[in-house]
């Protein structure tokens, strides 16, 4: 049976993962939102623990992966009281299609956020075409 | 009536509690039971940490984390997109409370909204503590997405456990 999802927490992705992994850690499935504004698309993803060095963009073909590492907590002084949340890494995958202009594609992290630009290409954009008088 | 007479003790030497919420399905069937029956009883108590006060639905619930050693005690939260500004960390003599909203940010999304799956809204945790927390010098870090609070103990607490010698007769 499946543990009640808490709000605003994250979630493990589905096991098995669909890649083979060459490092033993759990990942995490970030949760995304996706917006469009009138010229690029926002994508914005929580992963808490990451930061501008440790996140990975990458662009390969139609597919945009985003990676994140995040260095297991080291408690040798401390010792674990009470724990809720684990620590791993972070992947996702999404397709993108020809609207967007690859190489315009911006990412910032900040707060554990990464927030991704998505430029639409020139084509995709909205035009007005002017009607002429025949 | 202080705070951590009606919430579970955390503070228990035996065992560390450990709640994840990806953990193994098939743990035991015992395990399954005694769940439905905490959660079942949960309802006409408050659940763990939450400040009863507050509203519930539509809340975040951001995952805790809390260890400990002779010197503090360290509490840790992942609460991505959030500022400085936006938390507030209190503290009573026997409880923390860490709340705040993750507000949506405010861009010209336009009608064009796809898809959204991130969770915005108000948290509240209350963290019973022991006592003998020091609050002057208690500390609070927001990095990366997570809320780091170290809580000294303060020096009578460290001492507490005096040594007595036994002395021959």
């Amino acid at each position: 049976m499946e543990e009640e999802k808490k709000e605003g927490q994250k979630q493990a992705s589905p096991v098995p993962v669909e890649q083979e992994r060459t490092r033993n850690r759990k990942t995490y499935v970030p949760k995304v939102d996706i917006y469009e504004k009138k010229d690029a698309m926002v994508l914005l993803a929580d992963m808490p623990g990451v930061d501008e060095k440790s996140v990975d963009v990458t662009l390969d073909k139609n597919v945009l992966t985003i990676r994140g590492t995040v260095e297991p907590k080291v408690c040798k002084e401390h010792s674990i009281y009470y724990s809720e949340y684990d620590v791993g890494d972070y992947e996702r995958a999404f397709t993108i299609t020809n609207e967007i202009d690859r190489n315009r594609i911006e990412a910032h992290v900040k707060n554990g956020v990464l927030k991704l630009t998505l430029p639409k290409a020139e084509e995709a954009k909205v035009k007005k075409i002017a009607v002429s008088v025949s | 009536m202080a705070i951590r007479d009606l919430l579970p003790s955390i503070w228990r030497k035996d065992a560390t509690p450990v709640r994840r919420e990806e953990e193994a399905p098939f743990y035991t069937i015992q395990q399954e039971m005694n769940r439905m029956f905490d959660d079942f009883f949960k309802g006409f108590d408050v659940a763990p940490f939450r400040d009863s006060h507050e509203p519930f639905f539509g809340a975040i619930h951001p995952a805790v984390d809390i260890r400990e050693n002779g010197k503090e005690i360290v509490v840790t939260a992942e609460l991505p997109g959030l500022e400085e500004k936006d938390f507030e960390v209190l503290i009573a003599d026997d409880a923390l409370t860490i709340k705040g909203e993750k507000k949506e940010t405010k861009e010209d999304k336009g009608k064009g909204y796809y898809h959204t799956e991130r969770s915005y809204g108000y948290f509240s945790r209350v963290i019973p503590l022991p006592p003998g927390i020091d609050p002057q010098a208690v500390d609070a870090k927001y990095k990366k997405g997570i809320l780091t609070v170290k809580l000294p103990k303060a020096e009578e607490a460290k001492s507490k456990a005096k040594r007595i010698s036994i002395n021959p007769e």
